[in-house]
């Protein structure tokens, strides 16, 4: 086995299983639409409000979508495998995160546009959700991976994760809607984006090494 | 009365051979209805005194939003035929109709929006009538991820079936979302049983494009459905025979 190799059987395994991805995008949407329905739906609260709603939306089903990133590879006995393979835990783990990202953020993007015209998002504001979305989403699947490592061995895994996982979820999600809200405002919002890009960097360095370390506890 | 037909509807074998014989020409009457009726509609009938040329839309969104419930309706009568008498033909028919139905929830949808956007100015409003109608295709897609999700096939079906039948309950939600609720939304302006508010030449050819969409989708259904008859019966040796003797 090689770095390539694994990352071709990955996205081969990914979209093999491609459903799952659908089910969390499916679950997106489920979120957005519960706002306007839940509270209001009027273009008054909704204009200011859908940065934020699709952040949350997104944050939601990033954890749902990797809720389930290792346990068939627990059950059947890859992550040993990967254990035994030779080659660096971390690079693979980084790897298979990269691979989550992007069949996860593609179809956000095209999403966001629709979503944030149906929420009456001020169109100025899009191009400012979508970078805040670029940036950071990485930081949302480097971080949730450690979460989904931790709880791999675990039969209902699925509440610890959030429950895990989503306050380190928090600055990610109050940067990015106070970056959205501050072009609103016309003010400058380049350093909430930096802010943003930065929390992504520093979960690029410390995540894979942390969740093979988490694979390794589980797996004995 | 004679219920062999009923019966007969049971046996994938029988509605395989059936549906080999009716599914291209109902196919091809419903394209070339659906083209006369879209055809006449965006290039003969009289302009709108009202709204214009953008009312040329209802031509394809109604057509869609009616055939987006109907196959809705459909499934759910499917769902309890499968429930109630464990037909074999039922789930293989929600399995080949949902993703139809979802296509035309989408089109109806889309549609709208294209038309909302310079008649009320906005692309979407969540107003009754479009919320249900996006929770209608949110329901297609629900089903079509459980029969996708689910490996085992007789847990697929039974649980395809009882959505299929819960989720009925927004049809009704859907039809008077415009009379319970005060929408954005104009109230239907199709209907068989009441004289029609639109003068004859413009509504004739929604008639006609409405029968093409119907026979359109029958058509598809009936070739989801062959085909996934003989994904399921792969086995049997009917199945066997014909692939030996015809080719795939």
């Amino acid at each position: 086995m090689t770095y390539l190799s694994y990352f071709k059987a990955e996205c081969l395994a990914l979209f093999r299983t491609k459903q799952r991805v659908v089910n969390a995008l499916l679950f997106f949407v489920m979120v957005v639409v519960l706002f306007p329905l839940g509270i209001d739906p009027s273009a008054d609260f909704l204009s200011p409000a859908a940065g934020g709603i699709i952040w949350c939306a997104v944050a939601l089903s990033v954890i749902v979508s990797l809720e389930s990133m290792f346990k068939e590879n627990y059950v059947d006995g890859v992550l040993t495998q990967l254990i035994l393979s030779g080659l660096s835990l971390p690079w693979l783990m980084l790897i298979k995160v990269g691979v989550y990202w992007g069949a996860m953020v593609l179809p956000l993007l095209i999403l966001t546009p629709i979503f944030s015209e149906m929420l009456f998002l001020p169109s100025d504001s899009l191009w400012v959700l979508i970078s805040t979305l670029l940036l950071g989403s990485p930081g949302l699947f480097l971080i949730g991976s450690i979460g989904a490592a931790l709880t791999v061995s675990l039969k209902q895994g699925a509440m610890l994760m959030v429950l895990l996982i989503l306050p380190f979820y928090f600055p990610i999600i109050i940067f990015s809607s106070a970056a959205i809200k501050a072009v609103q405002l016309g003010m400058p919002y380049g350093g909430l984006l930096a802010l943003i890009a930065a929390i992504s960097l520093l979960a690029l360095v410390v995540s894979p090494v942390m969740t093979s370390l988490c694979i390794k506890a589980s797996v004995r | 009365m004679n219920w062999v037909w009923f019966h007969k509807l049971g046996s994938p074998k029988w509605f395989f051979q059936w549906a080999s014989k009716w599914s291209t020409p109902v196919f091809y009457l419903g394209l070339l209805c659906l083209l006369v009726g879209v055809i006449w509609g965006l290039v003969f009938a009289p302009t709108d005194y009202q709204q214009g040329e953008t009312y040329r839309i209802i031509y394809v969104h109604v057509p869609a939003a009616v055939l987006a419930e109907s196959c809705y309706l459909s499934l759910g009568v499917a769902g309890l035929v499968y429930l109630v008498w464990q037909m074999k033909m039922a789930p293989i028919f929600i399995k080949s109709m949902a993703p139809v139905g979802a296509a035309m929830a989408a089109i109806a949808l889309i549609s709208g929006a294209i038309w909302g956007k310079p008649t009320w100015g906005t692309w979407w409003v969540w107003d009754a009538r479009l919320t249900s109608v996006l929770v209608l295709f949110i329901l297609y897609m629900g089903i079509i991820a459980l029969q996708n999700t689910l490996e085992d096939v007789a847990l697929a079906n039974q649980a395809a079936a009882i959505v299929s039948v819960l989720g009925l309950i927004n049809l009704p939600i859907i039809k008077y979302s415009v009379n319970w609720w005060n929408t954005l939304h104009q109230p239907a302006s199709f209907g068989l049983t009441k004289k029609p508010a639109m003068p004859m030449e413009m509504w004739l050819p929604l008639l006609i494009s409405l029968v093409g969409f119907y026979f359109l989708v029958a058509g598809l259904a009936m070739w989801r459905m062959q085909s996934e008859i003989l994904l399921r019966e792969r086995r049997s040796q009917w199945v066997k025979e014909k692939v030996m003797n015809d080719g795939v």
